[in-house]
C-alpha cells in the first residue's frame, strides 16, 4: 500500500529540525531601538561562553535529566476570547487561543506555565515543565508566549506583541477566562505561575498585576531564565544575528547554501534511504561545532519569531511596512515577499516603524525612551524585593544576561535565586538540580539560607 | 423558503448530515470554549527515546572519525558545494490551487482525520506497532520492484528477504524480525526510482488528504498504488476489504506523524513547508545520484524546475 504520509512526515521532521537545531534558541524577548541604545562593548552574547551556546542549542542532555512520568495525562483547550478583535483573513486559523491543561484527578494546586519568545503552549520545553510538575501532584495549564501569533490574533487587545505590561495584562485576562471556564471535576486549592525565558517575565508580571485585582490569588511566581531588560536582551540578539549570520538576506541566502551543502554531503556519504529524524539529530551534531554555528542556529531562530511577530503587528497597526494598509492580504495570496523581507529586519526596526508608533500614540506621556525602561523587571522591582514568594532560576551564563542585570536579579531577589554555573540559556531546563530546586521553590519549601 | 416545505424527512436528515460536516469542516464550532481530551504525554518515554539515540550518535561519530582516514577517500563522491545548492525560491506554478488545498487539509484533518488518529493513538502500542509493521511488510513488494528498476539488485535482495523472514517468522509481518537480525527497512518507490534516472521534482504538489509533495512524488504515489494493486499480494487489494484495509493504513500513516496543521500559528506556514520539503527531496535525490555530474548551478531558476 502507498507510502503516502513520509510526507507530512517529512515536513514535520524538517519543522522539527529548524525546531530543534535551530530553536533551543533564546526563546526571548522583543523589541529594541538599538540606536537608542548605547552600544555595549564586549560580546554580543552577554555572558555566554561556548559552553553556554552548545548548551543552548542542544539543551539539557536526556542523561541528566530529572525522572519523568510515564504518562501525563493531556487535553487541548481553545477558548474565544470575548474581547478579540477581528481577525485578518490571512489568519482565519487563529480564531481561538489554545492552552493545553494536565489534570490529576483529586484537588490539587495549579502550576500555569508560560512559554518563552514566539513558543506555543505545548512547546517541547514546557512538555519537560509539565512532566516534572504533574509528577509532583500539580495540575499543570501551559500556555503560549503573547509574543506567539496564535495568541497575538486570538487574545492580544493591541495585536502589537513585545510591551511587558500590556501582554502580560492580556495574558492576565485570559487565564481569568480559561479558570472560569474549566470543568468542575478539576478542583484546584491553590495557584501558582512559572514561566521560561520571557516567559518567566511574564509570570512574575502577571503575579503583580494580580497582586492588584485579586480575580485569581496567585500564590508564588517563579522565573526560569527570565531575561531584565527586554530591550537590551534582544539587541544582543541582534547583534549576534549581524556578528554570525550578516547583515541583509543575502548573508541569509548564503547561511542557507552552506547548511545545504552540508547536509547535502552529509547524507549522500550516509547509507540512509530518508532524510528524517535521526539522519537531522546526527546532522545537527555535526553541522553545529563552532561558537559561530550556535550563534548563527540561535540568531536565526530568534529572528524567525520575529518575523511573525513583525507581520502581525504590521497588519494590525496598519503601518504598511511590508503590508498595504488599503489592501492587506487575502487568503491564499503569496506572502513570500513579505517573509523575505522581514527576515532581513531587525528589532530595531520592529521597534522604531511599528512597536514605538503605537505605543506612542496610546500611552500617554511615553517617549522611545519611557518605552525602554517599561520593559524593564524594574517595573515590578518593589514586589520582586519584598514579597517573598517570587522566585528565580537562572545560568551566570546565560548569553541573554549581562553582568550588571545579573547582579540586579541578585541583589533584588536575595536568597529567593538560584544561579547555576553552566547551562546557557535554559539549557539544563529539567535537569536533576534544576527540577528539584524548581518544586522546592514552588512549593514554599524553599530553604532559605541561614544568614 | 416555498421548497423547504417540499423535503421529504430522510431528505432533511440527510441534509442535516451533510450541513454537520460542512460545518465541522469550515471549523465553525459554535461554543466558546472546546476542550479535547488528546492521547497522553509520555516524557519518561520521550526522553530515554533521546538518550538512546544520543548513545548511537556518539558511537556513530566514534567509528566514522576512525574510518574516515582509511576507507572513504577511494569511492567518495563528489562533494556538493554552496553554489550547487538550488535556489531559495521554489517552483510553484500552481500556487493558488497548492494554497486552496493546503486550507481543505488543514480543515479536513481538523475536522476528521486528526481526531481518529488520535483515537488510534489509545490503542495499546504492541497492537499499533503490530498494524504498522504489518503494512510496512506490504510495502516489501513495491520495494522489491523499484529497487529492481533502480539497478540495485542488493538492496532488492535485502528488501526480498525481509518480505520472506517477516512473512513467515514475523507471523505475517506483525513482527520486524528482519529488524532485529540487522536487516532494517529501507523504504523507496516509484518517484525514487524516477529520480535515479534524473527526472527532477517538477512543480510543487499539494496533494488532498496527503499533503506537500511534487508532480514526480504524487506520480510515484499512483504507481506504488498500482504496483500493489497488480501483484495484489494474498489478495489484499480486491474487493470490499482493501477499502477497510487502506483506511486503516492512512490512518496509521497519520498517527505516526507528529504533525498539526497550522501548529505554528503562522501565515507563512505554507511558504516555510514548502521550502523544507523540496529541499528536502533534493538532497534525496542528490543521494540516490552520488556519482552523477552535479546540475550546474542555476541560481535564476527556482528549485523543483
Amino acid at each position: 500500500m502507498s507510502k503516502m504520509p513520509t510526507r507530512l512526515v517529512v515536513c514535520a521532521l524538517l519543522l522539527s529540525l529548524s525546531a530543534a537545531a535551530f530553536a533551543s534558541a533564546p526563546a526571548d524577548a522583543p523589541i529594541v531601538d538599538a540606536s537608542a541604545l548605547p552600544a555595549a562593548a564586549g560580546p554580543p552574547t552577554g555572558l555566554a561562553d561556548s559552553a553556554a551556546l552548545r548548551a543552548t542549542v542542544f539543551g539539557t542532555p536526556p542523561q541528566d535529566m530529572a525522572p519523568l512520568p510515564e504518562t501525563v495525562p493531556l487535553s487541548e483547550i481553545n477558548i474565544a476570547l470575548p474581547w478579540a478583535r477581528p481577525v485578518p483573513a490571512v489568519y482565519w486559523f487563529d480564531r481561538r487561543l489554545r492552552v493545553w491543561i494536565s489534570a490529576q484527578k483529586k484537588p490539587a494546586p495549579l502550576a500555569i506555565v508560560i512559554a518563552g519568545t514566539g513558543g506555543d503552549g505545548n512547546t517541547s520545553k514546557l512538555s519537560i515543565l509539565r512532566g516534572a510538575l504533574y509528577a509532583a501532584g500539580y495540575h499543570v495549564l501551559t500556555m503560549p508566549s503573547p509574543t506567539f501569533p496564535g495568541f497575538i490574533v486570538s487574545t492580544s487587545s493591541t495585536g502589537v506583541s513585545g510591551d511587558l505590561m500590556q501582554d502580560s495584562r492580556d495574558l492576565y485576562a485570559a487565564i481569568v477566562q480559561i479558570l472560569a471556564k474549566l470543568p468542575r471535576r478539576i478542583q484546584i486549592t491553590d495557584i501558582d505561575i512559572l514561566g521560561y525565558s520571557l516567559g518567566g517575565a511574564n509570570a512574575a508580571v502577571v503575579k503583580s498585576i494580580d497582586a492588584g485585582e485579586h480575580k485569581l490569588h496567585i500564590h508564588r511566581a517563579l522565573m526560569i531564565n527570565p531575561p531584565v531588560s527586554l530591550i537590551e536582551s534582544v539587541s544582543r540578539l541582534d547583534k549576534l544575528f549581524v556578528t554570525s549570520i550578516g547583515p541583509d538576506d543575502a548573508a541569509v541566502e548564503r547561511l542557507y547554501r552552506q547548511l545545504y551543502a552540508q547536509l547535502a554531503n552529509l547524507y549522500r556519504a550516509s547509507d540512509k534511504v530518508e532524510l528524517d529524524e535521526s539522519f537531522l539529530l546526527g546532522a545537527a551534531a555535526s553541522v553545529l561545532k563552532t561558537d559561530a554555528e550556535y550563534s548563527a542556529a540561535i540568531a536565526l531562530s530568534f529572528r524567525l519569531n520575529l518575523v511573525d511577530m513583525f507581520f502581525a503587528a504590521d497588519l494590525y497597526t496598519g503601518a504598511g511596512v511590508v503590508t498595504n494598509p488599503r489592501h492587506p492580504p487575502k487568503v491564499g495570496d503569496s506572502l513570500e515577499n513579505a517573509a523575505r523581507r522581514l527576515r532581513s529586519m531587525p528589532f530595531a526596526a520592529y521597534f522604531s516603524r511599528v512597536f514605538a508608533p503605537y505605543y506612542l500614540k496610546h500611552r500617554a506621556n511615553a517617549t522611545s525612551a519611557s518605552l525602554i525602561a517599561d520593559n524593564r523587571l524594574d517595573i515590578i522591582a518593589d514586589a520582586l524585593r519584598t514579597d517573598g514568594d517570587y522566585y528565580a532560576l537562572t545560568n551566570s551564563d546565560d548569553l541573554i544576561l549581562d553582568a550588571p542585570e545579573l547582579r540586579w536579579l541578585q541583589d533584588t531577589l536575595g536568597p529567593r535565586i538560584v544561579v547555576y554555573d553552566h547551562g546557557g540559556h535554559l539549557g539544563n531546563l529539567g535537569d536533576r538540580q534544576q527540577v528539584k530546586d524548581m518544586l522546592e521553590m514552588l512549593a514554599g519549601r524553599w530553604n532559605l539560607p541561614a544568614l | 423558503m416555498e421548497s423547504a416545505r417540499a423535503v421529504s424527512t430522510p431528505r432533511l436528515i440527510q441534509l442535516a448530515v451533510a450541513s454537520l460536516l460542512l460545518g465541522s469542516l469550515a471549523g465553525c464550532a459554535s461554543q466558546s470554549v472546546e476542550i479535547r481530551s488528546l492521547p497522553p504525554d509520555t516524557p519518561a518515554a520521550d526522553n530515554a527515546a533521546a538518550a538512546l539515540i544520543a548513545t548511537e550518535l556518539a558511537g556513530a561519530l566514534a567509528s566514522e572519525s576512525a574510518s574516515t582516514a582509511s576507507a572513504k577517500d577511494a569511492a567518495a563522491p563528489p562533494l556538493v558545494t554552496p553554489a550547487d545548492a538550488p535556489s531559495m525560491a521554489t517552483y510553484d506554478p500552481w500556487a493558488r490551487l497548492n494554497r486552496f488545498t493546503y486550507r481543505f487539509n488543514a480543515r479536513f484533518d481538523e475536522a476528521v482525520f486528526l481526531r481518529v488518529a488520535n483515537g488510534y493513538r489509545r490503542l495499546p502500542s504492541p497492537l499499533r506497532s503490530g498494524v504498522h509493521n504489518f503494512f510496512g511488510n506490504l510495502a516489501e513488494v513495491d520495494n522489491i520492484i523499484n529497487y529492481v528498476l533502480q539497478a540495485r539488485p542488493i538492496r532488492g535482495l535485502r528488501s526480498a528477504a525481509r518480505l520472506l523472514i517477516n512473512s513467515t517468522i514475523g507471523i505475517g509481518g506483525l513482527i520486524d524480525v528482519a529488524k532485529q537480525i540487522k536487516l532494517p527497512a529501507a523504504p523507496t518507490g516509484v518517484s525514487a526510482t524516477l529520480a535515479t534516472w534524473g527526472v527532477h521534482p517538477g512543480p510543487y504538489l499539494v496533494i488532498p488528504l496527503v499533503g506537500p509533495s511534487t508532480l514526480r512524488d504524487g506520480i510515484g504515489l499512483v504507481g506504488d498504488f498500482g504496483a500493489a494493486h497488480a501483484v495484489n499480494l494474498a489478495n489484499l487489494y480486491r474487493g470490499n476489504e482493501s477499502w477497510y484495509l487502506e483506511g486503516v493504513n492512512l490512518v496509521d500513516q497519520r498517527a505516526n506523524v507528529d504533525f498539526r496543521y497550522y501548529a505554528s500559528g503562522s501565515p507563512f506556514e505554507y511558504e516555510t513547508l514548502r521550502f523544507l520539503y523540496v529541499r528536502k527531496r533534493l538532497i534525496e535525490d542528490s543521494g540516490l545520484r552520488k556519482f552523477a555530474q552535479p546540475r550546474p548551478a542555476r541560481p535564476e531558476v527556482p528549485a523543483g524546475e
